[in-house]
């Protein structure tokens, strides 16, 4: 037997069992029947048993490698059902000479890679300015220390670098408004 | 002797019929005020709130929106509390109704508490990365929340995989994130326990051909997803519930403002669905520390501040061992966890939370907040 007959008859076991399972869960609930308590409460009480059967064997059931695969054949052909619809559809935009999904997409892929150099841009000059205003921090403080006068210039210096940071985050705040 | 065993026996018989009677009885009543109730069914579900707290809208930022929610007693602790949710439903379960509020709890607790609500993408946001929402949303989020409380920083409180966002996020900017609070967060995807760990496995879901042939991945697909998660609970047990106990005010509004909510999805860009299944649910790369967050790499290591861990028992879409072991991959010294008895849900909004779980947060997040 090859290795696809195998697999459906391991799914047939595996849904055979599912329903063995069910059935065998139910009927053994019925057992416990008491037909002198009250109708309405007893009929309660077997609903409640019987769904807890039934959720025991389904809760088994779609863990197992046999409903996965049944949930990946259906899932892919639903895809492929979804992309030959597409196609055609697309076949008759291009008639049409209007644009169809993937054209969209492609003009907003395009923005997406464009905002993305610039955003990856601005990190760096981000990284950079913030590298150079560290150097300067330390420059001025051995400047002072040098001079032996109060650390004044590293004030300004770091005046600089809160509105440079400001700048990036202003920039940042702006990202994504193109999408 | 054996005619007192017969009126004995006809005495347990008529007894028997007279149980019988009244039970059918207090059926047929009960009946009626199920039927009686059902006319007025849809007029409650119009009536279902979504939030409640009073809030005001103080950022805003393409699709997202950041609320400032509004207390009586005013502002206790200087630093803001930012709540950050999955970009899979709406945030308002955080609100859900009066009494079962998280919101309320810290708003009430005299923290100015502020929720990120993602809002619902187009196709337009398809190509959106996890990158544009934790480094580039987010972290404006932060910095507009810095500029404006004029602290250099924010509590941070993400459920479920806004807590896998939220803890992202602090371990690529922990400079920014004073205390880190999560609920329900996924982390460890290691674990065969979930079944959505089990259904993402790439042996039998092919990510790529998904998101390429979906664009965003639809809000009905995640919908039946978490309906499958239990299936029979879901599809009968819950509908027979509603119809016993419609005619009992308090079971109706309850069911009516979860129900409104967990059938409130939204879709999730198809790119951040492409790398949170590939690279966390199939790779499993953010405990590995390799998790790739556009120009970064996320190394939880890098988390240093107080963490708060809390998860539920009963969790059936991320248990305990997804999140678990969180705890001993940060560097953080003062970390806690908290495994709560209830379910997913439950863990935030049930009755026993509400009055046992979220005071002790409240009072964790206190001793810790300036």
């Amino acid at each position: 037997m090859d290795d696809r007959m195998n697999q459906t008859l391991e799914q047939a076991a595996a849904f055979q069992k599912l329903w063995l399972d069910t059935f065998g869960g139910m009927a053994s609930v019925w057992s416990q029947y008491s037909p002198d308590a009250p109708p309405p409460e007893e009929m309660r009480k077997m609903r409640s048993g019987m769904l807890k059967a039934v959720a025991g064997a389904w809760d088994e059931f779609i863990r197992t490698p046999q409903f996965m695969e049944m949930m990946k054949v259906s899932l892919n052909g639903a895809l492929d059902m979804r992309r030959m619809a597409r196609d055609g559809i697309n076949k008759i935009h291009e008639q049409f000479e209007t644009p169809t999904k993937e054209d969209l997409d492609s003009i907003l892929l395009a923005i997406r890679h464009v905002e993305r150099r610039l955003l990856e841009a601005l990190e760096g000059v981000d990284d950079r300015v913030r590298t150079n205003t560290d150097r300067l921090e330390k420059l001025a403080e051995h400047l002072a220390k040098a001079n032996g006068r109060a650390a004044k210039p590293k004030e300004s210096v770091q005046g600089l670098s809160k509105e440079a940071g400001a700048r990036t985050e202003a920039a940042g705040k702006r990202k994504a408004s193109t999408n | 002797m054996s005619t007192t065993t017969e009126m004995k026996d006809s005495a347990g018989m008529f007894q028997d019929w007279g149980a019988w009677q009244t039970s059918f009885l207090k059926e047929g009543l009960t009946n009626l005020q199920r039927m009686t109730a059902l006319p007025f069914l849809p007029d409650k579900m119009e009536r279902v709130r979504k939030g409640v707290t009073p809030r005001e809208l103080v950022y805003e930022e393409d699709r997202l929106k950041l609320f400032r929610y509004i207390g009586k007693g005013g502002v206790k602790h200087k630093t803001p509390l930012c709540f950050v949710f999955a970009l899979v439903n709406r945030p308002y379960i955080f609100d859900l109704k009066e009494g079962r509020s998280v919101l309320a709890q810290f708003v009430n607790a005299g923290f100015d508490t502020y929720l990120v609500d993602w809002g619902s993408p187009t196709r337009a946001e398809r190509f959106l990365t996890t990158d544009d929402y934790v480094n580039g949303y987010l972290h404006n989020v932060v910095n507009f929340l810095r500029e404006r409380t004029g602290q250099p920083q924010v509590n941070m409180l993400g459920y479920c995989m806004g807590g896998t966002l939220s803890t992202i996020y602090t371990a690529l900017h922990q400079d920014r994130v004073r205390n880190l609070i999560l609920l329900a967060a996924g982390i460890d995807f290691a674990t065969r326990d979930g079944l959505i760990n089990l259904w993402t496995d790439p042996r039998y879901f092919d990510v790529d051909k998904f998101v390429d042939t979906m664009g965003n991945i639809p809000a009905d697909f995640l919908q039946y997803a978490f309906l499958m998660l239990k299936p029979i609970a879901n599809l009968i047990e819950k509908p027979i519930n509603l119809l016993e106990n419609m005619h009992k005010e308090e079971f109706l509004e309850d069911y009516l403002y979860m129900e409104t909510w967990l059938n409130d999805n939204i879709p999730v860009p198809g790119e951040v669905y492409r790398e949170f299944a590939k690279y966390l649910f199939q790779q499993n790369l953010l405990t590995q520390n390799r998790l790739p967050v556009g120009r970064h790499t996320v190394d939880l290591r890098k988390i240093t501040c107080p963490l708060l861990n809390l998860m539920a028992r009963n969790d059936d879409l991320v248990p305990c061992s997804q999140t678990e072991p969180l705890n001993d991959l940060v560097s953080s010294t003062d970390k806690e966890k908290i495994i709560w008895p209830a379910g997913h849900i439950g863990l935030a909004v049930s009755g026993r939370a509400q009055k046992e779980l979220w005071p002790r947060a409240t009072e964790w997040l206190a001793k810790r907040s300036q």
